[in-house]
């Protein structure tokens, strides 16, 4: 043993060399069925992989089962289906569920999928200490950027608090919620949006828990010290790197001074990471791979805020879904870095750097200015339902995207240095992309009616109507949906029970009064073309933006609604969720000139086909555009049914894209 | 220039025809002609047209709904429209939602179908949106012909502007029955009652009235509010005010109920007079309405204005704005 004390090696209590123990190694996964996904996890695990995180498809998140008529066009493309036990049966088989570390990433519906895991391990005869994982359940980042809310804010927190409530004297190993805001990255926050959001929110349920009091204090430090964050790594990763270093100190002060939390264990900011996928690009995608190494770097390098669980992208997710050796390339990444490097070794390494610490205070100057904004609001519920936090959003990502419009943020392969020559790993057969067959949802389906022919009715109908009443007597809801879950109660059923109780919400939209930040030639070569067709027709061209099916990504369809506005149209978008019934009659009540559709689920050509019947049923020849996450392998038959122009994330500038739909919207007769 | 699909008298016939029947694409057709600009030929024929294929048609009453922006009157509307269907289900109904955004392209997001859900494919209701093009007076220069249109095809029409001031009570003038939405405690009271738009409405509506003692509070505020104002009209009975929560489902079926029931109708010769001065004051300022006011038509209009239901035959809207229109040529010349 050496007698020398050396600062930069990590130790243990015998001054031994010891690393730290890689952060767990997750990979988001799920698709098609609980059979096939069964098969995917398994194979991760056997490759190297240390824990589950576990992809449901829109249906599931958004509380339909898989035989409901939305549904449809969206079984098993972006996760897992999951409609009732059988299917956790199938979906957990042969895999150990107390020895998993098992991430749900999934919000308006957590409680029922908990529901079920806990169903499932009962009858596994496990006990419920053993559970370790984590349900996502943060709805606040769903009303702002990702869409699968289905109640109010005021019930979803009602159902969060019920959750840590029922967690901490049953499975307290359990993360109840995880607060995100890594989807608040990809709808635009800045890294001090992304810090005073994401606490805000946390202090939303630390208060709600304090409000019903159903903890004794140390009950409370405990249950505070269950919050945990999951966070996006960008690009900039120094700047990430401090936001990480921000959010640990100051959660640590949150927690000390805002709710006197003594335990030093109980106040640590514990996160997960996926690194980003919003700057991932189309173009040249095999650049992604090294974007994807930097940012995982801002959020491993420096120990003291170091994340607990990383999950990375594929290279090709700007494409489409990747396939599984695109996974395994992602997690050998994170092994290189976690077992061939010497990053595990140290201490913080940047500890005592002036400008690491200069960049974090200034950072959390800005932060806690944002907080207390949102806390005198009245606190992050009010900030969603009045609309603010939304709006805050769509104006960074407007800000962001008039930056990349103007070259003044450079992203190598889509603005500057694009000649290229083509990737030969996008040359395999399948394209270098993964599609799910469209007949693997005959599967869910028989697993569900198949399900729903056994169950013993009687037992079902009553755990609803129970579920019904404990929602109406605020009681707490968690054995009622337990009870749901043994009795073979589907999702829907589940989501409609409560939805009846509690109604759907529909919140603000954040595109009223945004601007865009671009004043080239392209836009008045645009608005020239505009004030033409004004002129010709008698009044400006009216586009309606719709976002159909479950896919509550809108960031797209609210940058094509400020662009179109900023060159003049008049745009009529209602928000995310709509069917193309809906869609269709907007824009016939309207007398729309064009149809602009966002979709990025890959349900493109289901959705664009019921889209023109329904144009057809009112004898309607509107033109039609879609953007979204479409493989350029759709676009001749996309083409066929009638879409006029395609735009992928490859069609970046703005401008470009409004000409291209004011010059489709000119040379068609004039409908008035 | 782009063709026009109404070069023959045939196809509007036909439009008009079909609009009659309640089909969305013929009527929202139509209803962008009336918003094209120099429509004053269209319209004489598209309302000659609808006088012709239906001439005894009882027209729609005009239900005008305004208050300040975040009173809730969207979602209101939106209850209100989900109830129509049960409560009436021999009747149909139209909104058009005005919205006030708008910037220097000139261009606008509307906004106000996000908080209205609407039954698919049902011909009984039907909703625009029209952008307020900058005017400040809450309604579009189109809407009262808009409005007048959608009359002769359903048999309610809501119009819905955002108000905050004196300006915004225009929609008063163009419906039979309007209301003013407020929030509780909003603070709205002592701001209406300077502007003096409390005296325009036929009733007012508290909305968001989520929580008991608020609601009530407000209300009886409200109510010795516009007591106070009836000091100052003595002949005038207290408009009624209706209680409301969207969230609570509450209070909407009264107000339903008191729309569906309601009888009185406005004067239309006074609207239409109205409006035509309006539209003159617009295009001509205070010039054109000075050569108005010493036209020989115009005395005789000083006359139903005084004596509006003095047996004289209503006044046609073209018409009158035609015989302007050659008048003003002259002056130019």
């Amino acid at each position: 043993m050496s007698a020398e004390k050396k600062d930069y090696l990590l130790v243990d209590e015998n001054g031994q060399g010891k690393p730290d123990k890689p952060w767990i190694f997750r990979t988001y996964a799920g698709h098609t069925n609980a059979k096939a996904s069964n098969e995917l996890y398994r194979k991760n695990l056997s490759k190297g992989q240390t824990g589950l995180s576990i992809a449901f498809d829109l249906p599931t998140q958004c509380g339909y089962s898989s035989d409901h008529e939305v549904s449809r066009p969206e079984i098993g493309k972006v996760g897992v289906p999951i409609n009732s036990l059988e299917d956790f049966r199938i979906l957990f088989d042969q895999i150990p569920i107390e020895e998993m570390n098992t991430s749900m990433t999934i919000n308006g519906t957590s409680m029922w999928l908990l529901s079920l895991y806990v169903a499932l391990a009962e009858e596994r005869g496990l006990p419920l200490e053993k559970l370790n994982g984590t349900t996502q359940n943060d709805l606040i980042k769903e009303y702002l950027a990702r869409g699968t809310y289905i109640y109010p804010p005021k019930e979803s927190m009602k159902i969060i608090v019920d959750m840590y409530e029922y967690c901490l004297h049953n499975i307290p190993k359990w993360n109840p919620s995880n607060i995100c805001s890594y989807h608040l990255q990809e709808a635009g926050a800045t890294p001090v949006q992304e810090l005073s959001f994401a606490l805000a929110t946390a202090i939303a349920v630390l208060d709600a828990i304090k409000e019903r009091n159903c903890f004794t204090a140390d009950e409370f430090e405990q249950c505070v010290g269950r919050i945990s964050f999951f966070v996006n790594a960008g690009i900039r990763f120094v700047e990430e790197m401090c936001k990480m270093r921000a959010f640990t100190e100051m959660w640590e002060e949150i927690t000390k001074e805002r709710y006197g939390v003594k335990t030093a264990k109980y106040r640590v900011f514990r996160y997960g990471v996926q690194v980003n996928s919003l700057g991932l690009t189309e173009e040249q995608p095999e650049n992604n791979a090294w974007r994807i190494l930097i940012e995982s770097l801002g959020v491993t390098l420096s120990r003291n805020a170091r994340c607990r669980a990383l999950q990375l992208p594929a290279w090709n997710e700007a494409l489409s879904l990747p396939r599984p050796w695109d996974q395994q390339w992602s997690l050998r990444l994170q092994q290189v870095l976690a077992y061939e490097t010497d990053l595990l070794e140290y201490p913080d390494i940047f500890e005592g750097s002036k400008v690491i610490e200069s960049k974090v205070k200034a950072l959390k100057e800005e932060a806690k200015l944002e907080i207390q904004k949102i806390v005198d609001m009245g606190g992050a519920l009010v900030a969603i339902e009045n609309g603010y936090m939304k709006s805050q959003l769509v104006k960074s990502q407007t800000e962001r995207l008039s930056k990349i419009n103007s070259n003044e943020l450079v992203i190598v392969g889509k603005n500057k240095w694009t000649d290229g020559i083509k990737s030969p790993l996008m040359t395999d057969s399948d394209g270098g992309i993964f599609k799910v067959d469209p007949k693997s949802a005959e599967q869910t389906l028989n697993v569900l009616a198949e399900a729903k022919t056994r169950r013993n009715a009687d037992l079902a109908k009553k755990s609803i109507e129970d579920l019904k009443q404990a929602a109406k007597d605020g009681k707490n809801l968690m054995p009622f949906s337990i009870a749901c879950a043994k009795a073979l109660v589907t999702t829907g059923e589940w989501a409609d029970a409560l939805r009846e109780v509690y109604g759907e919400y529909n919140p603000p939209t954040g595109v009223d009064g945004q601007k865009l930040f671009l004043s080239d030639d392209k836009v008045s070569t645009v608005r020239g073309k505009v004030e033409a067709f004004t002129k010709a027709n008698g009044h400006r061209p009216k586009i309606v933006v719709g976002k159909p099916g479950l896919d509550g990504h809108s960031n797209g369809a609210e940058m094509i609604a400020v662009s179109a506005k900023h060159s003049g149209f008049d745009v009529i978008y209602s928000g995310i969720r709509l069917s193309p019934e809906e869609i269709v009659q907007s824009a016939v009540e309207e007398n729309a000139n064009v149809i602009g559709l966002s979709i990025l689920s890959g349900s493109h050509k289901e959705i664009v086909k019921q889209l023109f019947d329904e144009l057809t049923h009112y004898k309607a020849k509107i033109p039609v555009v879609i953007g979204g996450i479409i493989p350029e392998s759709d676009f001749e038959e996309l083409k066929k049914m009638g879409i006029r122009e395609i735009f992928t994330p490859k069609d970046y500038d703005l401008m470009s894209i409004m000409e291209k739909i004011i010059d489709i919207v000119s040379v068609e007769p004039a409908l008035v | 220039m782009a063709p026009l699909l109404f070069d023959t008298k045939e196809s509007l016939s036909q439009l008009v025809s079909e609009a009659l029947l309640g089909e969305k694409y013929p009527i929202a057709k139509l209803i962008s002609k009336i918003e094209t600009e120099n429509n004053l030929e269209f319209r004489e024929f598209l309302f000659q047209e609808l006088i012709l294929q239906n001439p005894n048609a009882k027209e729609g009453l005009t239900i005008g709904i305004t208050g300040t922006p975040g009173a809730g009157k969207s979602s209101l509307l939106g209850e209100l429209c989900k109830l129509f269907l049960d409560f009436a289900p021999d009747k149909k109904m139209a909104i058009v939602a005005i919205d006030p955004s708008s910037n220097v392209s000139g261009g606008s997001i509307l906004g106000d179908r996000t908080r209205v859900t609407l039954p698919r494919r049902d011909n009984r209701i039907y909703f625009r949106s029209q952008p307020s093009q900058l005017e400040l007076g809450g309604l579009n220069p189109y809407t009262y012909h808009v409005i007048r249109f959608l009359r002769r095809v359903f048999d309610y029409v809501f119009v819905e502007t955002v108000g905050i001031g004196q300006n915004e009570i225009s929609v008063s003038l163009i419906s039979d029955l309007s209301f003013l939405v407020m929030q509780p405690l909003g603070g709205d009271q002592v701001q209406f009652m300077k502007s003096g738009i409390m005296e325009v409405p036929e009733a007012f509506i508290i909305n968001k009235c989520d929580e008991e003692s608020l609601a009530n509070s407000s209300y009886y505020m409200l109510e010795s509010t516009l007591e106070f104002i009836k000091d100052i009209l003595p002949d005038q009975s207290l408009p009624p005010i209706f209680k409301t929560s969207v969230t609570k489902r509450k209070g909407i079926e009264e107000l339903l109920s008191y729309i569906l029931q309601y009888q009185k109708r406005k004067d239309k010769n006074t609207e239409t007079l109205t409006q035509l001065t309006q539209w003159i004051r617009n295009e001509y300022g205070r010039w054109g309405i000075s050569i108005w006011e010493k036209l020989e038509s115009s005395q005789w209009n000083q006359a139903v204005k005084r004596n509006p239901l003095g047996g004289i035959h209503k006044l046609k809207y073209e018409e009158e704005e035609r015989k302007f229109v050659s008048l003003i040529q002259t002056k130019i010349k």
